[in-house]
Order: C-alpha cells, then sequence, then structure tokens
C-alpha cells in the first residue's frame, strides 16, 4: 500500500520505467555486450536534451501558455558565436562560455520584452524571436563550422570514472535547478504563479520579475548546451538546435511536469532524456525502417505520458 | 607603370566583350532564385555562389536580374506562393530549388502558363513544363560501395548512414547504396540510422546503434555525416572503418589528419553547391532561345586519395568543397544531353 503511494506520488517513476526497460531490450539484442558503450553514449546524448529541458521546465512551470520557442535558434547561435570567438585558441575558452551566456541573456531579456511590453502571447514572441535569432547566426558565420578548442573539445568527449563528464555538468545543472524550485524563494514564487498568477499578485509575488528571471534562465540554458553541443561535435552547424524544439518539451512533459503549469519535476527530465535517447536507438537496433521507427516512437511517448497521468489524476 | 595600364587596358576590353561573346539577348531578362532552405553549411554555400555568379553576370549586362528569395520554413505551400509571388513581379525566368518534387507542381504550371522559364534543380519538380537539373543520386550511393568492393574484395559488414527521412533525395542515394550490395554481395548492411546530414545528429544515431554492431568495415554516408560517424567510432573506441566523406570540410580536414598519421584511405563524393550556378546558365541559355532538352545530369564532385590535398586547398575553412560553373560549363552539360 505504501508502495503503491509512492507510485501514485511520484510521475516520474514511469520516464524512468520506460527508460529501463528500453535500455535493457536494447541491452538484450547483444546479451548485455553493449552495456559500457550503450550506458556511455545514453549518458552523453542525454545530457543535452536535460540541460534544455531543465530550462523549458521552468517556463512551463509557469502556467498555461508559456512556453520558449527560442530554444533551437538559441544553441545555434550561442555556438556559432563562441565557436568563432574563441577561434580553436584554449586562452580564449572563458570568452566563448561568457559570450554564449550572454547570448542567451539577450535572448531572454528580449523574449520577456515581446511578451510583456508589446503583448505578444508566449508561444508567437518566442517563435518570431527564434527568426531573429536564427537569421543572425546565419548571418555571423554563413554556416562554417569552427573547430573547438582542444582542451574543451576533450573535456566534452572524455569521462571522469567511467561517467561521462557531460552528465556530470547536466547533474550538477539538475541539482541547481532542483535547489532552486525546492527550497528557494524564487523556486515558490514560480510555482504559485503557475497555479494561479491572480492569487500570485495578490499575494504580493513581484509576478513580472519571477518571470523575466525564468525565460532568461531558460535561455541561459540552452545557450549553455550550444556551447557544449558545438564543442562535443566538432564544431557549431546551423541546423544544430532543430532537434531540440521538441525534444526540450517532450522531456518535460514525459517527466511529469504538469503541461499546465504550476508543478516540476526536475528528476523526470533525466528518465525522459535516457529514455528518448534509448528509444531511437533501441528501434535502430532491432534494425526497423524510418517509418515504423516514428510510428513507434509516437506511440510509445503517448503510452509513458498516459501512464504517467493516470496515477495523478486518480490522486486528485 | 606601363604593366599596369596593359592590365587596366585588358580588363577593361574584357568588360566590353563579355556582353558580345553572351549573345546580348538575355540584357532585359530578370531571373530569380526560389530556394526552399538555407540552415545549413551546404546551402549557404549554394546562395554565395549564386550571388557571386549572379551579380558578376548582371555587372556585365548579361542579364538585368539575378535574385535570390528564400522561403523561411521550408514549406512546400510558402514556396508556391513565393513562385506566384515571382510570376506578378514579373521575372523572365524562375530557378527553382523545391521542397517537394510534386506540390510545387500547380504553381510551376502557372508560370509556365504565364510564359515564364522554370528551372528545377537539385529538389527537382515533376511537373513536364519546367527544365530538371538532376544529380544521379543513386548512382552516387552505388559508387560508394563500388569503391568499397576494391577496397575489400572479400566484403564485409556496412553500417549506412542515411538522410532526412522521408526526402526524395534520401530515398534515391539509400536505393543507390542498396542497389550496390546487391551487385556486391559479399557487402552486409549491418546497421541503418538517420543522420540527417548533421553532424551532430549523425555522430548521436550512429553512437546509440554502435555498442550492438559486429565489426564494420565501411560506412556508407550521405554527406555532411561522415565527420559525426567517425567522432562517434572514436569515442566508442572502435577501429575507425573506412568512411565515405561528404566533401565537407571539417571531413576532408579529419581524413588528411588520418591519411596523415595513419595512411587511412578513403573517397568523398557530394553535389557541388555550385550546381545553383548551373541551373542559372541553363536558365539564361533557355531565355537565349537556345534548345535545351527538358532533362539535364549535373555530374557530383567526387575527391580521391590523390586528390585531397588539392581540394582541401581549394575549400572554405569550414565550408563544403565548391565547384562554380560558366556559361561554357552550362553548354556543354547541354549539349551532352542532346
Amino acid at each position: 500500500m505504501t508502495q503503491l503511494s509512492f507510485l501514485t506520488s511520484k510521475p516520474w517513476i514511469w520516464s524512468f520505467a520506460a527508460a529501463m526497460a528500453t535500455w535493457v531490450i536494447t541491452m538484450l539484442f547483444t546479451g548485455g555486450s553493449s552495456f559500457v558503450g550503450l550506458s556511455q553514449a545514453t549518458l552523453t546524448f542525454a545530457s543535452f536534451s536535460i540541460i534544455v529541458g531543465l530550462g523549458q521546465m521552468l517556463v512551463i512551470t509557469l502556467g498555461p501558455g508559456n512556453i520558449d520557442l527560442s530554444v533551437p535558434s538559441t544553441i545555434t547561435l550561442a555556438g556559432t558565436v563562441a565557436l568563432k570567438l574563441m577561434d580553436g585558441q584554449s586562452s580564449w575558452l572563458l570568452l566563448g562560455f561568457f559570450a554564449a551566456l550572454a547570448i542567451g541573456l539577450a535572448v531572454g531579456l528580449s523574449n520577456y520584452a515581446l511578451i510583456k511590453l508589446l503583448r505578444i502571447p508566449p508561444i508567437i514572441a518566442t517563435l518570431s524571436m527564434s527568426f531573429i535569432v536564427q537569421s543572425s547566426a546565419i548571418w555571423y558565420n554563413r554556416g562554417l563550422r569552427v573547430k573547438p578548442p582542444k582542451v574543451l573539445a576533450d573535456f566534452t568527449t572524455e569521462a571522469t570514472f567511467g561517467i561521462p563528464n557531460l552528465a556530470l555538468v547536466a547533474l550538477a545543472l539538475s541539482i541547481f535547478v532542483w535547489w532552486l524550485l525546492e527550497k528557494s524563494v524564487f523556486g515558490r514564487w514560480i510555482s504559485a504563479i503557475g497555479q494561479s498568477p491572480f492569487a500570485a499578485r495578490m499575494a504580493g509575488i513581484p509576478v513580472d520579475g519571477a518571470r523575466l528571471m525564468t525565460y532568461v534562465c531558460c535561455a541561459c540554458f540552452a545557450s549553455v548546451c550550444g556551447f557544449l553541443l558545438a564543442s562535443f561535435s566538432g564544431g557549431a552547424a546551423l541546423n544544430m538546435g532543430t532537434e531540440y524544439l521538441l525534444m526540450s518539451i517532450a522531456v518535460v512533459i514525459i517527466g511529469g511536469t504538469a503541461v499546465t503549469g504550476g508543478n516540476s519535476n526536475v528528476p523526470g527530465i533525466w528518465g525522459a532524456s535516457l529514455f528518448m535517447f534509448l528509444v531511437v536507438s533501441m528501434l535502430n537496433t532491432y534494425g526497423f525502417g524510418a517509418g515504423v521507427r516514428l510510428i513507434l516512437t509516437g506511440l510509445i511517448i503517448i503510452t509513458v505520458i498516459l501512464a504517467a497521468s493516470r496515477p495523478s489524476a486518480r490522486a486528485r | 607603370m606601363n604593366f599596369k595600364t596593359v592590365i587596366m587596358a585588358s580588363v577593361a576590353m574584357l568588360c566590353a566583350a563579355a556582353p558580345l561573346s553572351a549573345q546580348a539577348d538575355t540584357s532585359s531578362k530578370k531571373i530569380a532564385l526560389s530556394n526552399n532552405y538555407a540552415g545549413n553549411s551546404w546551402r549557404q554555400a549554394m546562395l554565395t555562389s549564386w550571388d557571386k555568379v549572379a551579380s558578376e553576370a548582371v555587372k556585365s549586362g548579361v542579364v538585368a536580374a539575378g535574385d535570390a528569395f528564400t522561403t523561411a520554413e521550408n514549406q512546400a505551400t510558402e514556396q508556391a506562393a513565393q513562385i506566384q509571388n515571382m510570376i506578378l513581379q514579373g521575372y523572365d525566368a524562375i530557378v527553382v530549388n523545391a521542397a517537394s518534387p510534386t506540390a510545387l507542381n500547380g504553381a510551376v504550371k502557372e508560370a509556365c502558363d504565364a510564359g515564364i522559364t522554370v528551372v528545377s534543380f537539385d529538389g527537382i519538380v515533376t511537373e513536364p513544363c519546367a527544365w530538371r537539373i538532376a544529380v544521379d543520386f543513386k548512382e552516387m550511393g552505388r559508387s560508394q560501395v563500388e569503391y568499397l568492393s576494391g577496397r575489400f574484395p572479400d566484403g564485409g559488414n556496412l553500417l549506412e548512414v542515411r538522410g532526412l527521412a522521408g526526402v526524395f533525395v534520401d530515398d534515391e542515394i539509400s536505393a543507390g547504396i542498396h542497389a550496390g550490395v546487391e551487385q556486391f554481395p559479399q557487402f552486409k548492411i549491418v546497421g541503418s540510422v538517420h543522420g540527417d546530414w548533421a553532424q551532430d545528429v549523425a555522430q548521436r544515431a550512429v553512437a546509440g546503434v554502435l555498442p550492438s554492431l559486429p565489426e564494420v568495415v565501411g560506412v556508407v554516408t550521405q554527406g555532411g555525416d561522415g565527420y559525426g560517424a567517425a567522432q562517434a567510432f572514436a569515442a566508442a573506441n572502435r577501429p575507425t572503418p573506412v568512411i565515405v566523406m561528404g566533401n565537407r570540410e571539417d571531413e576532408l580536414q579529419w581524413w588528411k589528419e588520418q591519411k596523415d598519421a595513419n595512411g587511412y584511405e578513403t573517397m568523398s563524393v557530394s553535389i557541388a553547391p555550385g550546381v545553383s550556378t548551373l541551373a542559372f546558365w541553363v536558365a539564361q541559355q533557355v531565355l537565349d532561345g537556345q534548345d535545351v532538352p527538358k532533362d539535364l545530369t549535373v555530374p557530383f564532385l567526387s575527391i580521391s586519395q590523390d586528390t585531397l590535398e588539392e581540394s582541401l586547398k581549394s575549400t572554405q575553412k569550414g565550408g563544403v568543397a565548391n565547384v562554380e560553373y560558366a556559361l561554357e560549363d552550362a553548354k556543354a552539360v547541354i549539349s551532352g544531353a542532346k
């Protein structure tokens, strides 16, 4: 009975269960010999989704209508600018990193300026912002790939004690976000805004300040992801962020964060990100064609979301 | 001083002679490029090449305009609307890199009915009134397997990195690769993943499937994915197979490093982004009243072990190996198709 209530109170259990199941099924194909390789690859590639997912989760927590569609273009612009500034020189590493962060800051501020000052709904504001940001990336370097500095390329591709460095970065950021949400006043604020913006305002919460901070956070997470992704894959590309638009939203939803806002879930982001990588690997490993693979991916995601949302409905 | 004057004079002569040699009939004609996507380095190089050749042609009076337009969302409906706008703007020829081989046919037909020459390339359209500059993508796939059969007469396992699922080009190249495997049955495709023609996506897809794959001797690719595949093999601590490259500078650079370090051998094949300039000259030739067959084939650009250094030198850092076509090249392609 206690176990059951534990399950119902933790919606993230389902994304981990799904990730675990796909992991086991994929390994069965090779009789377990792919244990280390598959696990490391999964942790590495899931890290990118985790980092963007954390930012998107904060925004979605703000309540209905809040979403950041400028994530992919922010990834692209941050990666492009940072790598071009560093120009392969390890001594310019900090400059590149802060340039990426500055881009995140600027995109986040502009997003909220559009939303607040021009009263444009977030979905439209961030979408139009993404066109501006993407065009800036095209204009800035015309899609030419600049190699990352050696130190950075090594850091992003290597592992410490068998755990990929990227996963450790993602873990540190996750703990920070978890602390932000669970232990800090700011986290209470954005949950309160997500549950009822009106009540939050009445309670004296600085709603606009909190929302602004959240959009800035989300853009900064995206820019850090772009910086790491470009360093990891040997250079920025104009289409490097495309994948992460739906991915960032999917990991939030599968992870058990309420789409309606007011309730976020950090562990779920991990489960969902691992799962999203593994499900593609599993279907690739078993050699399904692209069509079948996409349909199965969709069906599996629906199943996980249904499983994750049913207990919470019962709990209500 | 004297030398300078001679050069100046010859430049002036060339400028004066260029419009004459290119037949002045098209000097009042306007050509537009309708492009569906600009979000990767290949497309950027394609647009740059177009811009270079078209602006020179405008300057020397061969045509009146050579404007390029790109749609924002890579949607056929958006591109159809763009073509309709071009009809209204009074262009004499529209060069199209189409988002879909069939979905633009209505708009293309409208343009033809309005007396406009439509030349499609790379992403071609099936509408019969348009010209098509197609790439023999099947042969591009097949030739990779043929090359590998030379390297591994006994055959072995292959990993296939495909492009973007559901796109015509991806189906064609993949069909060519499978035809190649049928022709050389000593090879077996043990894994097939979609890399979306992007290094990071290819890297992720290959890394995900690699732990479950047996020994692989070769990786057949579609371009823009070879470097990512190489990175995935390196990360998994597996021996690097022969990875067919796709003419991107980072791929060639990686190949060069491997070649210098351990004598690594492979090949590289792709379409030069400058194919847009070939389409430009074909459109100009049609406007000029020349008899041009409706279906033309563009040769692909392949780089071998011997031409690697040379190609690398002429490729822009971080870009794609490229060739820009001149009027003579277009004439040669046209007469070759007759």
